[in-house]
């Protein structure tokens, strides 16, 4: 679903009065946003219990930064989805969460069979995103959305996709390079 | 170490996908510090790759959050709330509910859109020779056409007489045949019945065996099992 210009404007509007410590409206930017957040933080924690507790973390953290949000740092959007998937990521590295995107992450996904990449929900610039992910050999794509999606780290990568970790490296570093060279063109 | 472009960029790049961790993700930050031009190229990546967010469906959080949010920044107003709480039990549930709509749309829309909508694979997975860093077979998944895409890259042919036959290793039971798999250039594309599907999307986990040319004759792998590959999911 295209996040429309007018969502994007209001949430900027929200994340001003947040800014100006609006307790309202820090209450509305939540309604309207959490469970986007959520989605993601869940997503990539693959357990309910470490996704509340970032999600927690990552409004707590909104509250004290909006001042600090500018356009040059994207949508209001991908601002907020930022600071949430590195809290999760933190969180998860801190626990030591082990991601194998295998069984574990299997039994985690079998009750949301309709899937997580299943439904095409486009924000502003993904469908550019997608065109160039295209662009890149599988192994480098594969290997970047494991690391988005499941935070897989270098070494969960090669155990993940039985591939020495120096091979592993250079196809997300070749991969992050081809990526950046298409979404500049 | 210093900040060459080409550093800033890839581990920029890295930090935000999260694959730069432990002391150099610490290192990264303070660089983050001391220079704009460091952070600019964060912001890139950050704007950039948060798109791949915009597919992962929403999802409610319970109710707690929120109030456990409050409690953590306002813990002294939610010590007034709290009687005020249990005298209108209802309050926080009128909204809650609305948001639940407002979910439950949003998901009917996805739902929608789901057939027009562009997917990513949704199973994927190398077929990698012992010892070696390069694939011989690159599986990935179109779950809605009931599709397997198998692409040859470092295979090399059988022997003469001989042929690749792929199989469906179920958590239980015989193997079931997807068919014998060419080595030339061009991507293949094997089409599943729902039952062998089903089958994949439990156990995961494929094999390759010699078989003689045009494969086994007797619905079991004659063969030696060469490869065995298990499927990831993105």
């Amino acid at each position: 679903m295209m996040m429309e210009d007018a969502s994007q404007n209001e949430l900027m509007a929200l994340l001003s009065a947040v800014a100006r410590q609006d307790r309202k409206a820090f209450e509305q930017l939540y309604q309207q946003v959490a469970s986007r957040m959520f989605g993601l933080c869940q997503k990539l924690a693959g357990q309910q219990e470490l996704a509340e507790e970032a999600l927690q973390d990552a409004f707590v953290r909104i509250w004290h930064h909006a001042s600090e949000y500018h356009s040059d740092r994207g949508s209001p959007m991908s601002w907020m989805m930022t600071i949430a998937r590195y809290r999760t990521l933190d969180l998860m590295r801190a626990r030591k969460v082990r991601q194998t995107a295998g069984d574990e992450a299997l039994n985690y996904a079998e009750d949301e069979r309709a899937g997580p990449l299943e439904t095409s929900m486009q924000m502003d610039g993904a469908a550019a995103l997608t065109g160039c992910l295209d662009e890149l050999s599988p192994v480098q794509r594969d290997s970047i959305l494991l690391s988005y999606y499941r935070g897989l780290t270098h070494e969960e990568l090669s155990t993940t996709l039985s591939t020495p970790i120096g091979t592993v490296k250079s196809w997300v570093r070749r991969g992050l390079q081809a990526l950046k060279r298409c979404l500049e063109r | 170490m210093k900040k060459t472009p080409e550093r800033i960029e890839s581990l920029s790049a890295e930090y935000v996908l999260g694959s730069l961790k432990g002391p150099a993700r610490r290192r990264f930050e303070r660089w983050m510090m001391e220079s704009y031009r460091v952070r600019q190229e964060v912001w890139f990546w950050e704007e950039k790759l948060s798109g791949l967010s915009g597919v992962v469906p929403p999802q409610q959080p319970p109710a707690s959050i929120w109030s456990a949010i409050e409690q953590r920044l306002w813990p002294e107003s939610n010590v007034v709330q709290m009687p005020s709480r249990t005298s209108r039990p209802g309050w926080l549930w009128p909204s809650w509910g609305l948001v639940a709509t407002a979910a439950a749309l949003v998901m009917a829309v996805l739902l929608v859109q789901q057939p027009t909508a562009e997917r990513f694979p949704m199973l994927s997975g190398a077929i990698v020779q012992q010892d070696s860093t390069d694939p011989l077979w690159l599986v990935s998944e179109s779950g809605q056409e009931n599709r397997l895409r198998l692409r040859p890259v470092g295979a090399a042919a059988a022997a003469p007489d001989k042929d690749y036959e792929l199989w469906i290793v179920p958590e239980q039971g015989q193997p079931l045949s997807l068919g014998v798999i060419p080595v030339g250039d061009n991507t293949f594309q094997i089409e599943l019945s729902d039952e062998v599907r089903a089958a994949l999307d439990k156990s995961r986990t494929l094999a390759i065996s010699l078989e003689p040319q045009g494969g086994s004759t007797t619905g079991a792998p004659t063969g030696p099992i060469l490869h065995v590959t298990k499927l990831y999911e993105l």
